[in-house]
């Protein structure tokens, strides 16, 4: 009897432990709610915080458009894992932002050609030029997604630098006296003088961080594609356009991409770079940041102003110059830089799209429309009027300390601001002319906003906004940037498998690399791994598509 | 013993126990046997869009290009070295476990030391990755205490050097499972009739003695069932810890099979050679257990069939 309850036991657990991993169907539809509003699910591939769901100003927007989107984001899981999850499953929410995934659930079957639909709205026809919706078409001549950012309406607003570069804490600069810096060495220099003066931050006790890399998954772009800045070219993102030859040049490979890794591996052994870097997660990092302690690293402002700099701004640290500003560096010096890019970049690869689960496509539609009228558009991304900002006599508007403050809480943004933000939005001038569509971009209220650290920053080196500490460059081509490309490649085709390869290669050995008792060697062990990708195939293909790019381009000159 | 016809007397004693095999045999059918359809993937290259039924045959193309990826060879070595360690360790660890609690004079203490003991099974891999992340960066616990007594100087980035990534699985694994995985073997020493453990005493066995030539084989059918059993777990080696632990510098360790179906299965889109993966899998988990029940019944051991 005995042994049969211990096998009782054990098949039970068995079988309980079989339980795990089957997910649950995902409610979908447009289905209308007892207040008569329209209720849509949306999940978006990529990191971001769930607002509350009595938040104030998604209801304002349901009471004027009849529409909710309840959204949901990526937790734990990459883009490609959460997407192909979603097609194993063949449920799919209403509206769907699929990141690297989307060309996956492009070949699953399972959005919903737009085309036929956009001319019957007037905001989202006017959204993209006929050229821009055409190069949207996929293989099948279909356009299914549109890309939701870095659409410029009227004027260009650009006071923040939204992209990477390598940042420095506020107090370093100011401590040296705003010095030129425009090397890796100087800027390594800097660093390490700063360091060695003031080894803990204003408390006397926290110790400094000199400079950390985040390495965590597809994140590991503030250690890899350094080296194509470093030359002087813009973001391509996953190779190099020479263009005035109009080839595809492979970054890694480069004289630059050896000196920046030596560099590292240098600053490594000297202990500047942190020795948890290649180990620590995005949460860990951005805790880091968030501490105060890190005087530099390159980023994407995206990757840690959201939640990073804010926690900075909170704890009062930006007081003590603990927040981040941009430095124009090059691999020598007097090289021109294209850290930043003016004008908007169209990223083709991905986008919000709409799926064939939606049961009420016309009205999912519908809502995205109404997101770009121009007072929900100001509801997104301003707030109330009165609340979040106040309108000036000369119909600018502005905002007071308060607001601003209240703009950076946590629990603020849950309870109250709903900007749809993967949704389709604008930046650049409003509709009125005046007012510019984010509040980032007016210029007044950006400055107003600004701690006395970095006002004293800007001031020495005759900026007035981030973008002018690097300077602006117009975009180099009509084939920017690549890496819209190179996120959709998959195994499918020899390029694609070198890209992946190539990928794996470069988390394993690039930190080895910078960790390296001998560099030459190490490096010679990584070009040998990294040539036995065939990078050769993915710079072809890239070299392919650069091609069909310009032609693409010249039909419509 | 003798093997009596069924009547329907006992058919009604028994109709609780009836019940609950149908229930499990129908579970099982559904669960384990129907989704079986599936394995038809591995030898299509299936896409989502033509389904199971009109994607194309490719017969074993995706097996050969998986054992012609030295990635896999590479995740299935992983996979059986940290299945081998975490079985011997988490086993011996159970069943010392068990046998020093059962040694414990007090009731109350055994009781306390038990439940805390088994409660660390209960948490998610994600808190336990957390703590262990924690306690071995270079400002936690463990880089404190060996700075403290001089054992080093610098502190030991432990999850950047491929050397300690099986010892910390294992030791997670351990501190995880022990307590739980000991209940059973507890509940076995409970069963030995205490008669013996007198007449031992009788003969003169100290406490060494009484473990080694009562305790220890009375517990051995259960010891010899749960080896058999987990033999067959031995490449489910884990999935949550190695993916939450590993990162690019101990990416050649740190992968498993499962990981390798998730990056290429769902993340690649490549259905097929995930299943194909999957299947491998399986083949070998029912190899192992055959072998080891075949070897349990040469020697006149507990076996499962």
């Amino acid at each position: 009897m005995k042994k049969k309850m211990v096998s009782a036991l054990l098949l039970t657990s068995m079988l309980a432990s079989m339980f795990s991993g089957c997910g649950k169907a995902q409610a979908s539809g447009g289905a209308v709610n007892e207040d008569g509003i329209k209720e849509f699910t949306a999940f978006f591939a990529v990191p971001g915080s769930e607002i509350n769901d009595d938040n104030e100003i998604q209801q304002i927007i349901a009471e004027k458009t009849g529409c909710k989107v309840k959204e949901t984001w990526l937790t734990g899981q990459t883009a490609e894992e959460a997407v192909g999850t979603l097609i194993a499953g063949g449920e799919y929410p209403d509206f769907i932002e699929g990141g690297n995934g989307s060309k996956q659930l492009y070949e699953a079957g399972a959005l919903v050609a737009l085309d036929d639909y956009i001319d019957k709205y007037p905001n989202i026809k006017e959204y993209f030029t006929e050229q821009e919706w055409d190069q949207l078409r996929q293989s099948d001549g279909h356009i299914y997604w549109i890309p939701q950012f870095s659409n410029i309406y009227g004027q260009e607003r650009a006071c923040t630098h939204n992209d990477e570069a390598f940042w420095i804490q506020a107090r370093v600069l100011e401590w040296a006296g705003y010095p030129k810096v425009e090397t890796m060495d100087e800027y390594f220099d800097l660093i390490e003088a700063y360091n060695e003066a003031n080894p803990t931050m204003a408390d006397g006790t926290t110790t400094n961080i000199p400079y950390t890399i985040l390495c965590d998954d597809w994140r590991y772009f503030c250690l890899e594609n350094a080296p194509e800045f470093l030359d002087g070219y813009p973001n391509d993102g996953s190779c190099i356009v020479d263009p005035d030859t109009l080839k595809v040049i492979d970054y890694n490979t480069t004289d630059t991409a050896v000196k920046y890794f030596k560099k590292l591996n240098e600053e490594y052994k000297k202990g500047i770079v942190d020795p948890e870097s290649f180990t620590q997660t995005y949460d860990e990092y951005i805790a880091k940041i968030s501490s105060g302690r890190v005087l530099g690293m390159i980023d994407q402002w995206w990757d840690f102003a959201y939640t990073g700099e804010d926690a900075i701004k909170s704890a009062g640290l930006d007081e003590q110059g603990c927040q981040y500003v941009p430095l124009p560096i090059t691999i020598e010096k007097g090289m021109k830089n294209q850290w930043h890019n003016s004008g908007g970049v169209l990223n083709v690869s991905s986008g919000l799209a709409i799926t064939t689960s939606c049961k009420d496509v016309e009205g999912a539609l519908q809502f995205v429309n109404d997101l770009l009228d121009q007072d929900i558009h100001d509801l997104r991304f301003w707030g109330v009027e009165g609340e979040d900002y106040l309108v000036g006599d000369d119909g600018l508007y502005y905002r007071t300390p308060e607001m601003r403050k209240q703009a950076a809480d946590t629990a603020y943004k849950a309870a109250h601001t709903c900007s749809y933000s993967y949704f389709p939005q604008y930046s650049g001038t409003s509709r009125d002319g005046k007012n510019a569509m984010k509040s980032d971009g007016q210029e007044q209220e950006f400055f107003d906003g600004l701690s006395e650290p970095i006002k004293k920053c800007f001031e020495a080196y005759g900026a007035k906004t981030y973008v002018e500490m690097l300077g602006t460059s117009e975009k180099p081509g009509p084939w920017y940037p690549m890496y819209t490309y190179s996120n959709t490649l998959t195994t499918d085709t020899p390029g694609g498998t070198a890209w992946t390869k190539m990928g794996e290669i470069k988390h394993q050995y690039l930190p080895k690399v910078v960790m390296a008792d001998d560099f030459e060697k190490g490096w010679d062990e990584y070009m040998k791994a990294y040539n036995e990708c065939k990078p050769e195939d993915f710079i072809s293909e890239m070299q392919t598509e650069l091609e069909r790019r310009m032609e693409e381009a010249a039909k419509y000159e | 013993m003798k093997t009596k016809a069924i009547n329907m007397v006992d058919l009604k004693r028994q109709k609780v126990l009836i019940f609950w095999a149908a229930a499990i045999t129908i579970y099982g059918i559904i669960f384990n046997y129907l989704p079986l359809a599936g394995w038809l993937m591995a030898f299509q290259n299936y896409k989502p869009v033509t389904g199971l039924l009109h994607s194309q045959f490719v017969g074993l193309a995706k097996f050969k290009l998986l054992f012609s990826d030295v990635s896999f060879l590479r995740v299935i070595r992983n996979t059986l070295a940290m299945g081998v360690i975490n079985l011997a360790v988490t086993f011996f660890m159970a069943i010392l476990f068990a046998i020093l609690l059962n040694e414990m004079a007090s009731k109350g203490g055994k009781k306390v030391v038990q439940t805390i003991s088994y409660l660390p099974h209960f948490l998610s891999w994600i808190i336990v990755t957390g703590i262990l992340h924690d306690a071995l960066s270079g400002t936690g616990i463990i880089n404190t205490l060996l700075l403290h007594f001089g054992a080093v100087t610098q502190p030991i980035n432990f999850f950047a050097h491929e050397k300690y990534f099986w010892p910390i699985v294992a030791f997670a694994n351990v501190w995880k499972e022990t307590g739980w995985n000991a209940i059973i073997y507890l509940a076995a020493i409970t069963s030995i009739d205490p008669s013996l453990y007198e007449a031992a005493a009788i003969d003169g066995a100290g406490r060494w003695a009484k473990i080694k030539h009562v305790t220890l084989p009375g517990i051995k059918p259960t010891i010899m069932i749960l080896l058999l059993m987990n033999v067959g777990n031995v490449l489910n080696a884990g999935f949550e810890i190695q993916y939450l632990l590993g990162n690019g510098l101990v990416q050649n360790v740190s992968q498993t099979i499962d990981i390798y179906v998730l990056k290429w299965g769902i993340s690649q889109g490549d259905y097929s050679i995930g299943t194909a993966a999957g299947i491998f899998k399986s083949v070998v988990a029912i190899v192992l257990i055959v072998i080891c029940n075949h070897l349990a019944k040469k020697h006149g051991e507990e076996r499962l069939f």
